[in-house]
C-alpha cells in the first residue's frame, strides 16, 4: 500500500522544506498540550472565582488594567496586575485562562478526527460504489451528495443540532482515572452532537473523491483481470479499488479535520456545542468583555487558528508529495 | 450539446436538489421533539386552544400528508407563517435578502481585489520573499476562524486605534444600556443616531440630492464585515490563482509565445491568466456554500441585518417554518450560482459542455 516511492516522495518533500516541519512540531507540541492537560494544567479548568482581594479577574503576565469594582455599594477604580499563579490570567466567571486553553485543544483535536473518521466510514463506501458500479446507482447517489453541497455546512449542522439536541458524552479521563494528578476534572465532554453532524455534513467530500478515483480504477487493465477470474465485485472493491484510492483520501481527510475543528469552534461560538470546555465557546465568553479584557477572546483564537495551520501545514506537505487530484476544499 | 441544452439539463438536476433539500428539512422538522402547536403558543394556553391550532395547522394529519400539503404550498410560493412573530415568511426571509448579498458580494470584490494581484505576484517571483509573504498570508487567511478575525478587527480598529466613528458592534439588544463598548453596526450609525441605510438607498440619496454621505456611511458599516467574510477566500484565491499560475507558465504556448517576441505582461495577463481563471472559478462556484455558511458567523458577530442573523434567531426560538423558509431560499440562491458559474465555465471553456 505504501510503496517506496511513496515513502522517499514524502521524505524528499519533507526535507526540502520548512513548512511541514514547522506543521509536524506544532501539531505534536497541541497533541502534547491535549493528551497531558491534566498534568500541564495549573489550576482545575472548571472551577469558577479566581478573583484578586477586588474581584476583579487576573489579566496575563505583563498585562496590567484598569478597572472598576463594587465596593461596598461604591464603584472604585482599582488597577489590577498580573500574577505569576495565573499566566494567561483569568475570564470573566474567574476560571483559568491558561487550563482551559490545555483543555480545549482536547475537545478540538477529538472533535476534528473522530469527525473526519466519521465522514471518511460514510463517505468513502458510498463513493467506491457509486463510481464502480455507475449507472443510475452513480446518479442516485451523486445527486444525494449535490442536495449535501447545496446546504451550507454550517446551516445542516445548526438544523441537525436543533433537532437531536446537543448531548454532550462525558468521557473519564484517563491521566486523572490512573491517580497522576488531582484536583482536575475526573470527566471530559466531549461534543456528541456536533461530532457527529460534522461527520454527516463533510462525508460528501470524500464520496466525490472516491468516486472519481473508483471511476477511473474500474477501466484499469488489472480489474478487468479480477473480473475475467471471476472475481466478485465486492472483493474487486476491497482489494483492489480501495487501496489504490487512499492516497486521495488520505491527503482529503487532513485538510477535513482542520475543517472540522473550524467548524467544531464555529458551532461552539454560536453556542450550539453542548460543552463550555472549548476554544469556540470561549470567545463567546470574552466577546462581553473584549474591550476591558481582550486576553478572554484572544488566547483561545490563537489556539484553533495555530490548531488549524498546523494540520494544514501537513496537508499540504501530503498534497505536494502524492500530488492526488482534488477539487474543492469544503468548510 | 449546445449551450442551451446544456443549461436545461442543469436547471432539471438543480429542481432535484432543491426539492432534496425540502424533502430533507420537513424529514428533520417531522423527527425534531417537542409539539409545534406549543412552540407556536404561549406558555400555559389552554389543551383547548392546543389542539385547535393542531387542527388548522394539519398536525393531526399523517406525517405524508403534511409533507405533501406542505410541498404543495412551496410550490405555489407559499412558505407559511413565522410561529414566533405570525409574520409571512416570505417577506420575512425577503426583507433581510439585500444586506447578505450586499455583503457577500462585497466579500467576493475584497477577495478577488486583492487575491488575484497576490497569486500572480506570487507566481511569477516564485521562492523570492513576496511569494513567501502572499503563501503565509494565505495559510493564515484559511486557517483563522472568521469569527474570531472579526472580533480581533473590532478590537483593532475600535479599541485599539480608537477611530473616531464607531463602526461596528457586537449587539443590537445590549444597544439599550450604555456600557456597551460598541454601537450595533447593521442598525444604528452610532454618532449620527441615524439608521444607515441599504447600498441601493445611499445610491439613491447620492443621485437625487448629490449627497456622499449615505454611500460613506454604508461604507464604514460593510468595511469590517466584509474584511471578515472575505479573508477566506482572498486566502483561497491566492493559493489557486498561485498553483494555476505556475502550472499555465510551464506549458509550451509561453513559451513559444515569448519566443515569438509578445510583450510578457500581454502574455501573462491575457493568455495564461485567463486560463488560471477557469479552476478558480469552478471552486468558487463549489464554495458558495461556505461563504453563505460564513455570513451566517459573520452577521452574527457584527449585528449585519442579513439573512444569516434571521436564522440563528430562528434556530434559537425553534421557528420551524422561518428555518425552513431561509434554508430552501439559500438552497435555491446556491444552485442558481452554480448554474450560473457553469455558464460561465462554458463560456471560458467550451469543451466542458461536450464532455
Amino acid at each position: 500500500m505504501i510503496s517506496d516511492r511513496i515513502r522517499s516522495n514524502l521524505w524528499q518533500t519533507f526535507r526540502k522544506s520548512l513548512l511541514p516541519k514547522l506543521g509536524l512540531v506544532l501539531l505534536a507540541s497541541i497533541v502534547f498540550m491535549a493528551v497531558f492537560a491534566p498534568v500541564l494544567a495549573t489550576h482545575n479548568p472548571t472551577r469558577t472565582g479566581y478573583y484578586d482581594e477586588q474581584g476583579a479577574e487576573y489579566p496575563p503576565l505583563g498585562y496590567e488594567y484598569t478597572t472598576s469594582v463594587a465596593d461596598d455599594g461604591d464603584i472604585a477604580d482599582v488597577t489590577v496586575e498580573p500574577t505569576t499563579e495565573h499566566v494567561l490570567g483569568t475570564n470573566n466567571v474567574g476560571q483559568d485562562v491558561y487550563s482551559r486553553f490545555l483543555y480545549g485543544a482536547r475537545v478540538s483535536l477529538l472533535v476534528g478526527l473522530l469527525g473526519t473518521a466519521l465522514a471518511v466510514v460514510i463517505g468513502v463506501p458510498i463513493g467506491l460504489v457509486a463510481g464502480y458500479y455507475g449507472g443510475r446507482v452513480d446518479d442516485g447517489l451523486m445527486r444525494i451528495a449535490d442536495t449535501m453541497l447545496a446546504f451550507p455546512a454550517l446551516v445542516l449542522a445548526l438544523a441537525l443540532i436543533g433537532v437531536f439536541g446537543e448531548s454532550p458524552i462525558y468521557v473519564p479521563d484517563p491521566i486523572v482515572a490512573v491517580g497522576l494528578v488531582d484536583g482536575m476534572p475526573d470527566r471530559i465532554p466531549i461534543p456528541g452532537t456536533v461530532t457527529i453532524v460534522a461527520g454527516l455534513v463533510t462525508w460528501v467530500w470524500f464520496a466525490r473523491v472516491a468516486r472519481g478515483e473508483a471511476l477511473s480504477i474500474r477501466s484499469e487493465e488489472y480489474v478487468k483481470a479480477a473480473r475475467s477470474f471471476g472475481t466478485s465485485d465486492r472483493a474487486i472493491l476491497l482489494k483492489h479499488v480501495l487501496p489504490n484510492s487512499l492516497t486521495p483520501i488520505i491527503v482529503l481527510a487532513t485538510i477535513q479535520v482542520a475543517v472540522i475543528i473550524l467548524l467544531e469552534a464555529s458551532l461552539a461560538y454560536l453556542g450550539f456545542s453542548g460543552t463550555t470546555l472549548s476554544w469556540g465557546y470561549e470567545i463567546e465568553r470574552g466577546q462581553d468583555v473584549l474591550r476591558t479584557r481582550p486576553w478572554v477572546a484572544m488566547v483561545p483564537g490563537i489556539g484553533i487558528v495555530l490548531a488549524v495551520i498546523s494540520v494544514n501545514l501537513l496537508g499540504d506537505w501530503l498534497r505536494d508529495a502524492l500530488d492526488p487530484n482534488i477539487e474543492g476544499e469544503g468548510r | 450539446m449546445s449551450m442551451a441544452k446544456f443549461l436545461v439539463r442543469r436547471l432539471l438536476q438543480g429542481i432535484v436538489v432543491i426539492w432534496g433539500v425540502v424533502t430533507i428539512m420537513f424529514g428533520l422538522r417531522a423527527v425534531a421533539p417537542g409539539d409545534p402547536a406549543n412552540l407556536m403558543l404561549a406558555e400555559g394556553a389552554t389543551q383547548e386552544l392546543v389542539e385547535q391550532v393542531r387542527r388548522e395547522e394539519g398536525l393531526d394529519e399523517p406525517v405524508y400528508v403534511q409533507y405533501l400539503d406542505y410541498v404543495r404550498e412551496l410550490v405555489t410560493g407559499d412558505f407559511g407563517y413565522s410561529w414566533q412573530s405570525n409574520r409571512e415568511v416570505e417577506a420575512m426571509v425577503i426583507e433581510r435578502i439585500p444586506a447578505t448579498i450586499e455583503l457577500t458580494i462585497a466579500a467576493t470584490i475584497v477577495a478577488l481585489v486583492i487575491a488575484i494581484p497576490l497569486g500572480v505576484i506570487s507566481a511569477t517571483r516564485r521562492n523570492e520573499p513576496a511569494d513567501y509573504g502572499a503563501t503565509m498570508f494565505s495559510l493564515l487567511g484559511i486557517s483563522t476562524p472568521n469569527f474570531w478575525l472579526g472580533l480581533m478587527l473590532i478590537l483593532v480598529f475600535g479599541v485599539w486605534f480608537g477611530i473616531p466613528y464607531p463602526t461596528f458592534g457586537l449587539s443590537w439588544v445590549s444597544l439599550a444600556s450604555i456600557s456597551v463598548p460598541f454601537p450595533s453596526v447593521g442598525f444604528y450609525d452610532f454618532p449620527t443616531g441615524r439608521r444607515p441605510v441599504g447600498f441601493g438607498e445611499a445610491v439613491r440619496t447620492l443621485v437625487r440630492y448629490g449627497s456622499v454621505y449615505d454611500l460613506l456611511v454604508w461604507l464604514k458599516h460593510i468595511a469590517l464585515p466584509a474584511l471578515t467574510l472575505g479573508t477566506y477566500f482572498t486566502a483561497l484565491i491566492t493559493r489557486l490563482t498561485r498553483s494555476g499560475m505556475v502550472d499555465e507558465l510551464g506549458k509550451p504556448y509561453v513559451t513559444a509565445s515569448q519566443a515569438k517576441g509578445l510583450p510578457s505582461v500581454l502574455v501573462r495577463y491575457k493568455h495564461v491568466l485567463r486560463n488560471t481563471m477557469i479552476p478558480v472559478i469552478t471552486v468558487l462556484g463549489l464554495q458558495m456554500g461556505t461563504l453563505m455558511g460564513g455570513a451566517v458567523i459573520t452577521e452574527t458577530v457584527f449585528n449585519w441585518p442579513g439573512l444569516g442573523l434571521r436564522l440563528i434567531d430562528a434556530l434559537g426560538t425553534r421557528d420551524w417554518p422561518l428555518m425552513q423558509g431561509i434554508v430552501v431560499f439559500i438552497a435555491i440562491a446556491f444552485v442558481t450560482i452554480n448554474i450560473a458559474v457553469d455558464a460561465v465555465y462554458n463560456y471560458l471553456d467550451p469543451r466542458v459542455s461536450e464532455q
